[in-house]
């Protein structure tokens, strides 16, 4: 009980806190919008390509930005927590009998409200601009499934990492080199078919490809069983990582 | 009765740097006791073991009545701990904070609603508590800082360095919240501070810490009784390092058997001569030292304070550690090349 009151109360901090951000709030709503006008704009021409699965470039490349968008915002979860080391608010919390689980927990879980959010709002711009969901409503929730477990372990990870470190810069610079390659080395901004045939099979080892080929699924094709199982398992696995990571170096640095 | 007590506490750091290395002392409630010392003695690293965000390496503490290591979870319930650096949530207003640590501590939403009103009159911020602390001063936010250890109405409260960092007014300010608070609540405080005046003004008792150990403890009037009378302060005219050296070895022998000295302590640059009467031995020294041919740059006469204290069992002042020392005399001869 202790427990759950305290994840619910630090939760909401969390959250008020970033809702009190304007410019953060701004940019989180924006952004996505900006990535689905722009990139359609720039792979205009690929529209038509064998391989997308679909005749619009918007289309098949949709799932990939809500996946980007999840991606990018969990890898960064860690900076808040790197807020509260720096400015003591951590360890005079921890002189409290607050439990110790609730305060990482209660980061990662305030991550994935805003990423739902998030995903919600560029699935709804999505179809405005056109896009047609497969699977429909049911389809969108089930994609918000997989993405909350690739996000969660990003944020999972992102929050051990500022215990490891303690510093901005180090966590700055993983993420950096992290999160772009690994949009990359998946199959989120071209169709595997069309991927060359290393980077076809270094994506099997990356979480966002499995987060991608399952939403894309669902949006572009309807339940493939086969791909959605293996999906959930693979991400699941993910999740568990990071919060083993996350725990682990909370009980270690925290102090 | 003693709510804290604490039996040859040890931490060892990897590294192997032992930064308290086997303290005992005991804090009586209702008492307001100071820990006293340079920075890097051990001050913060005592009260994290005493509040238990880190384990001693060896040794046993116990507070208010439950062991650190064995109880931490009682000990975390009966304590309020201010960090040295002001750990309040910028982004929420006085209340959230305080409302926060209220929930944290298992209050329920009435209780937390009238102790926030209570704590924000005891620190002198009615009026604030909806108000964002990124708009609060830095005297301000410490008091809410202070407040939120005050919530669930501890025993002992831990204050680390309570006014490092703010401007002497606001520091004077922040004594008198202390000390207010120590009366209202009957809580009892334990602090770290390395201004002496702090101490001084502050404490019940005081422990003098230095390397990570207790060189002396007593009422602020003890301590300074110990050094005997006054405090002659000596310092050369030249301020070579060899030149002090000199001065140091050449006073201390002429000055040495005499019936009026008490003893003396050289720092680096200066000699501390302890007297019975200051006004009477001040003439006395001069003649001694002139008559030896020694060049005195200046000369003074002081009540002792807690770093005479300090001084007299190491060898050096606190002051000094702090790199703000400097001598009327040093600053003369500054001006004087310009």
């Amino acid at each position: 009980m202790n427990l759950l009151s305290d994840i619910r109360y630090q939760v909401l901090r969390h959250l008020r806190t970033l809702f009190r951000i304007r410019v953060w709030i701004f940019i989180s709503l924006i952004q996505p919008i900006i990535w689905l006008v722009l990139f359609t704009q720039v792979f205009k021409s690929l529209s038509g390509l064998p391989g997308l699965g679909t005749a619009s470039y918007l289309q098949f490349f949709a799932p990939g930005v809500v996946v980007m968008t999840v991606l990018f915002g969990s890898a960064w979860a860690g900076m808040g927590m790197l807020q509260d080391i720096d400015m003591g608010i951590l360890s005079k919390m921890l002189a409290t009998p607050v439990t110790r689980l609730s305060i990482i927990t209660s980061r990662v879980i305030a991550s994935m409200v805003m990423l739902v959010i998030q995903a919600l709002i560029i699935f709804t711009i999505a179809v405005i601009m056109g896009v047609n969901i497969a699977t429909g409503v049911p389809g969108v929730l089930f994609s918000i499934i997989l993405i909350c477990l690739l996000g969660l372990g990003f944020a999972a990870f992102s929050n051990g990492l500022a215990l490891l470190f303690k510093r901005p810069e180090p966590l700055m610079g993983v993420i950096n080199f992290v999160a772009l390659p690994t949009v990359f080395l998946s199959s989120a901004m071209m169709p595997s078919q069309l991927l060359p045939g290393w980077l076809d099979t270094v994506r099997h080892f990356n979480p966002v490809d499995y987060a991608v080929v399952g939403v894309r699924d669902l949006v572009l094709t309807g339940y493939v069983w086969s791909d959605l199982w293996r999906s959930m398992l693979v991400l699941a696995a993910w999740a568990t990582a990071g919060i083993t990571f996350g725990t682990l170096m909370f009980r270690a640095r925290a102090e | 009765m003693s709510i804290i007590e604490t039996n040859q506490l040890v931490k060892v750091f990897p590294g192997g740097i032992r930064a308290v290395d086997g303290v005992d002392f005991e804090v009586k409630a209702g008492e307001i006791y100071g820990f006293l010392g340079p920075n890097g003695a051990g001050k913060t690293t005592t009260i994290k073991m005493l509040n238990t965000l880190i384990q001693p390496t060896s040794g046993t503490a116990m507070v208010a009545g439950f062991d650190v290591v064995k109880s931490p979870a009682e000990v975390r319930k009966r304590i309020g701990y201010v960090a040295q650096d002001i750990g309040v949530d910028e982004y929420a207003t006085g209340r959230e904070n305080l409302t926060l640590y209220g929930h944290f501590y298992r209050l329920d939403g009435p209780t937390i609603k009238q102790r926030v009103k209570e704590i924000f009159e005891l620190v002198d911020l009615t009026g604030y508590e909806d108000k964002r602390v990124s708009t609060y001063s830095g005297g301000m936010r410490k008091r809410l800082d202070i407040a939120m250890g005050l919530i669930h109405r501890p025993e002992v409260m831990f204050l680390d360095e309570p006014t490092a960092g703010l401007d002497p007014q606001t520091r004077i300010h922040v004594w008198d919240h202390i000390e207010n608070l120590a009366k209202a609540m009957g809580v009892t405080i334990f602090l770290t501070t390395h201004y002496m005046e702090e101490a001084d003004h502050l404490a019940d008792r005081i422990a003098i810490i230095d390397l990570g150990k207790i060189i002396a403890t007593g009422t602020p009037d003890e301590l300074k009784r110990s050094i005997g009378g006054d405090v002659v302060t000596l310092s050369p005219r030249e301020t070579g390092a060899e030149e002090c050296q000199e001065f140091i070895r050449r006073t201390q022998s002429a000055l040495s058997g005499k019936p009026f000295v008490l003893g003396t302590q050289a720092t680096d640059s200066e000699l501390a001569v302890y007297v019975n009467k200051g006004e009477s031995a001040a003439p006395r020294i001069m003649r001694l030292l002139a008559s030896e041919g020694i060049e005195v740059e200046s000369l003074s006469v002081s009540r002792p304070s807690l770093d005479d204290v300090f001084l007299k069992f190491t060898g050096r002042t606190i002051r000094a550690q702090e790199g703000t020392r400097t001598t009327y005399a040093q600053m003369k001869r500054k001006r004087d090349r310009r």
